[in-house]
């Protein structure tokens, strides 16, 4: 296995406790890197759906691998149990250690129960992306949303996670919404109501 | 910042090619294919006038100066010019375009959807440049 | 006209950029890599592809590079090598390499880094010894300076992850390309 994947590097992660925030690479270097993911999986697919969902599988393997690092480095290897917390660790922790900040907006969807959204003004991986015409409504963040549903998955907490532009009123560009519906073996009682951070 | 009323900004790329033109109120004097062939000619006037410098190592004309606009050009070491036709006089055009340069390499290069030395159809890019442009206008009237 | 702004120092220039944590980089690259392995099967066949994908960066990267630091045109190879292993590692991926082991002609020369960010959390496994997994990089020297007129052959020879002391890379000016009137009748 190729990337975190063995106890013996969790070990040397849990070794230097400082790393996290330590290291740093100029944006461009990610968003060239970026760029070149979605060039190389285009070479790859017939049809915009089929890159969703390579984009959305890369995503899925970041996903799962920063669950397993900020488990051991945030949580003392406790993994979250309660839905709510999950989606609360993801939209503060897990955004700001890959993207510098807390997301702008974790809300719960208004149609149905076990639908959730986390929305950002701007998504980092699409802050030089302009999506050509004809390529409808494809979003890049379909990485962002693998990296989502990676999380929880691996927290034991399986959901369909697909992203989304949503036009703001009065402003040019469009926010990136991250849909999560969650299955439906989710057990209910992992499933409690309370106020959902904003 | 620039502060200077440009008529018009042109991208080519290094063999020449037209891949981004603006308009700013030049009155519809050029068309696409004036563009296109102005494009062309500039291209081969820049690389004449390293051929005809005394001097080795130069890099082209930079500005270029007439009685009603100036034509300032920046080439980048890659070989992407950019040039802008403005009023006489006009300051710090150099500035700007290497904004203009710097907004390129955001918002075309590392657009995966953006393929090389191809007309650069980037709607960051537009409203990126749009915003410069904007500054630049108010920077013009608050003089 | 204002006399060109003065070329940055690396750290300055790192400091001037705005940056990630180099987390999101490292396992987004780990990601690539996976797909690549699925894709392809072959370790060959991967590590062509990331080279070819470090190319492709390269030769879109070097625009921003010149863009930002403030170079101006290098008098010669060794310059050239100089700017990258200070200010281009520096600007893109805050580490610093090391030139080193020039040959007599001045045309080949080595970058050694000590700090890699492309790497942590990475262990070969067993089934993918022939990876060069830092591919991406030696691809991204060649497609950067390939648009500045050098053509080069780039080669990894020493790498931490098959238990090397360091990452060394191995640069040779293969042809450059005279900056002058560049068409000719035939063109």
């Amino acid at each position: 296995m190729i990337g975190v994947g063995k106890a013996k590097q969790y070990a040397n992660v849990l070794d230097k406790p400082l790393s996290r925030g330590r290291q740093e690479v100029s944006l461009s270097a990610f968003a060239f890197l970026f760029s070149e993911m979605v060039q190389y999986n285009q070479t790859q697919v017939d049809n915009i759906a089929e890159l969703e969902r390579r984009l959305e599988d890369a995503g899925y393997a970041v996903g799962a691998r920063v669950l397993e690092l900020l488990c051991h480095r945030e949580k003392g290897n406790k993994r979250e149990i309660r839905l709510l917390h999950i989606l609360g660790f993801i939209h503060s922790t897990v955004w700001k250690v890959l993207f510098g900040k807390g997301a702008d907006s974790l809300e719960k969807g208004t149609e149905h129960e076990d639908e959730y959204m986390i929305s950002e003004k701007e998504l980092l991986v699409n802050r030089f992306i302009s999506i050509p015409k004809d390529m409808g409504a494809f979003n890049c963040g379909a990485f962002v949303a693998g990296i989502v549903r990676g999380v929880l998955e691996n927290a034991g907490f399986p959901a369909v996670v697909t992203a989304h532009f949503v036009p703001i009123e009065g402003q040019q560009r469009p926010r990136t919404t991250i849909l999560i519906k969650f299955a439906e073996e989710v057990p209910d009682a992992y499933m409690f109501f309370s106020p959902v951070v904003h | 910042m620039a502060s200077a009323a440009i008529y018009s900004l042109f991208i080519i790329n290094k063999s020449g090619g037209l891949i981004y033109y603006k308009d700013y109120g030049s009155a519809g004097r050029t068309d696409t294919n004036d563009s296109l062939r102005l494009a062309s000619l500039w291209h081969s006037m820049h690389a004449i006038s390293q051929q005809l410098s005394p001097t080795p190592g130069c890099a082209g004309i930079d500005l270029l100066q007439a009685d009603n606009f100036d034509l300032h050009c920046f080439q980048s070491l890659t070989g992407t010019k950019f040039f802008a036709v403005c009023e006489t006089g006009a300051q710090n055009i150099e500035v700007l375009l290497k904004v203009i340069y710097e907004l390129y390499t955001d918002f075309v290069l590392k657009n995966p959807f953006y393929e090389m030395e191809m007309p650069i159809r980037c709607e960051l890019f537009d409203l990126n440049l749009a915003q410069v442009i904007q500054k630049d206008r108010v920077a013009l009237l608050g003089r | 006209m204002p006399p060109p702004a003065a070329p940055k120092s690396g750290d300055a220039l790192f400091a001037s950029v705005e940056r990630v944590n180099a987390e999101l980089f490292t396992l987004t690259y780990g990601a690539i890599v996976r797909q690549l392995l699925t894709d392809l099967e072959e370790v060959e066949e991967v590590n062509k592809q990331l080279d070819q994908m470090g190319y492709n960066i390269g030769t879109r990267l070097v625009d921003e590079f010149l863009a930002k630091s403030n170079v101006s045109r290098c008098a010669d190879f060794k310059e050239t090598a100089d700017v990258i292993a200070k200010l281009g590692f520096k600007m893109f991926l805050g580490v610093t390499a090391t030139v080193t082991n020039w040959d007599a002609e001045g045309t080949s020369c080595s970058f050694v880094l000590e700090d890699n960010p492309l790497v942590d959390f990475v262990e070969l496994p067993d089934t993918c010894q022939g990876l060069q997994y830092c591919n991406v990089l030696s691809g991204v020297i060649r497609g950067a300076l390939e648009m500045v007129s050098m053509k080069t052959e780039v080669t990894w020879v020493r790498d931490m992850l098959r238990g090397d002391d360091a990452y060394e890379m191995r640069v040779k000016l293969t042809k450059q390309v005279p900056e002058e009137y560049p068409y000719k009748d035939d063109d």
